[in-house]
């Protein structure tokens, strides 16, 4: 496990780009991921330091979800950004992207950051437990549900 | 996805030092020596570091003095890096960015003003330094002082040498001593 980030610019430099693409996926528009970004970066920059010692990522995923469902209950939207959803497709020849993606918007908040978290952002189910702020086993029941609810939406 | 990045890392880090959050800025420079890793703090230059990474022990006396936000900024390091290639090209003979030695022992600091003082292309000695930091006797403590300087340089450090003319030691290795010595024509055998 890497040492705590000192500075700023050290949890920047580690962490930016993943966190970038996680907002790009979740928000899947451009302008509305360089805003969570933003966001995620000055709210960790605020709250500093991340509070437990190797965590920051999973610190930084928490705060990244918590901006995002914030934001959808106020603007009522997260669209994933169809291209990467590919990754994370069910093993079925006929569903478009478009249908995933729907599919996908459609989840509660909570079981769509878990989905991408697993299914796009490949984080292990201890990690998104500590971004979701729940139990390892509700972070696997919430992929689970919402992979179900995915599979039936696009059957 | 780069140019989107930098935008963006652009945007916030532009809102952070707006808060107040954004204290020290770094950047790392070429240089014929190779990278350095510079800092610039809101008093001045922090920080000279060989390499393109600072050390922890660097990093963690910038978050000591000035907190956690030492951040990447491009911009505020562009006078240093105008000084040091006009110096690199035998065009400057002195530094004009301001320094800023905060954080170290006062005797460090001592001998970091003293040395400071030696001239372009001209050598001092670790006693004669140790000598105007108000200990004559401390000339290995000189040394240590020196070789821990955190803005070789532009406090140049590298114009200390052993009384007998030897070069003795320098953090960016004795290779580097001796071409900031050949680049300012010093002459090792006559000491200030």
């Amino acid at each position: 496990m890497t040492e705590d980030a000192l500075t700023f610019g050290q949890l920047l430099e580690r962490h930016e780009r993943e966190l970038f693409a996680y907002a790009l996926r979740l928000s899947g528009q451009r302008a509305d991921a360089e805003d969570l970004y933003q966001d995620t970066f000055l709210a960790a920059f605020r709250a500093w330091p991340p509070p437990r010692r190797g965590n920051e990522r999973a610190w930084l995923y928490k705060i990244a979800t918590n901006r995002a469902i914030d934001r959808e209950r106020r603007a009522r939207r997260i669209v994933a950004n169809v291209d990467d959803l590919a990754l994370a497709a069910p093993d079925r020849d006929d569903v478009t992207l478009a249908d995933l993606a729907r599919a996908i918007g459609a989840l509660p908040a909570g079981q769509r950051a878990a989905f991408v978290l697993r299914k796009v952002q490949g984080l292990g189910y201890g990690e998104i437990a500590l971004a979701l702020e729940c139990s390892e086993e509700a972070a696997r029941a919430r992929v689970s549900d919402a992979l179900k609810k995915v599979k039936a939406a696009v059957a | 996805m780069d140019v989107v990045i930098d935008d963006a890392r652009a945007r916030l880090l532009a809102r952070a030092k707006k808060e107040g959050l954004a204290t020290v800025g770094y950047d790392v420079l070429a240089s014929p020596l190779g990278p350095l890793w510079v800092a610039i703090g809101p008093k001045g230059v922090t920080t000279i570091h060989y390499g393109d990474a600072p050390s922890e022990r660097e990093l963690r006396r910038l978050v000591r003095v000035y907190g956690p936000g030492v951040v990447p900024d491009h911009r505020r390091s562009s006078a240093l890096a105008r000084e040091l290639d006009q110096y690199f090209s035998g065009k400057r003979k002195t530094f004009d960015v301001d320094v800023d030695l905060s954080g170290l022992t006062p005797f460090q600091s001592r001998v970091l003003a003293a040395t400071a003082r030696i001239p372009f292309g001209e050598v001092s000695t670790y006693g004669t330094i140790a000598k105007r930091a108000g200990n004559a006797n401390a000339s290995r403590a000189a040394g240590g002082a020196l070789n821990s300087n955190p803005i070789p340089i532009v406090v140049p450090c590298h114009r200390v040498v052993g009384a007998n003319g030897a070069l003795v030691g320098y953090a960016g290795g004795l290779g580097t001593k001796e071409r900031l010595l050949a680049i300012e024509g010093a002459d090792v055998s006559r000491r200030h």
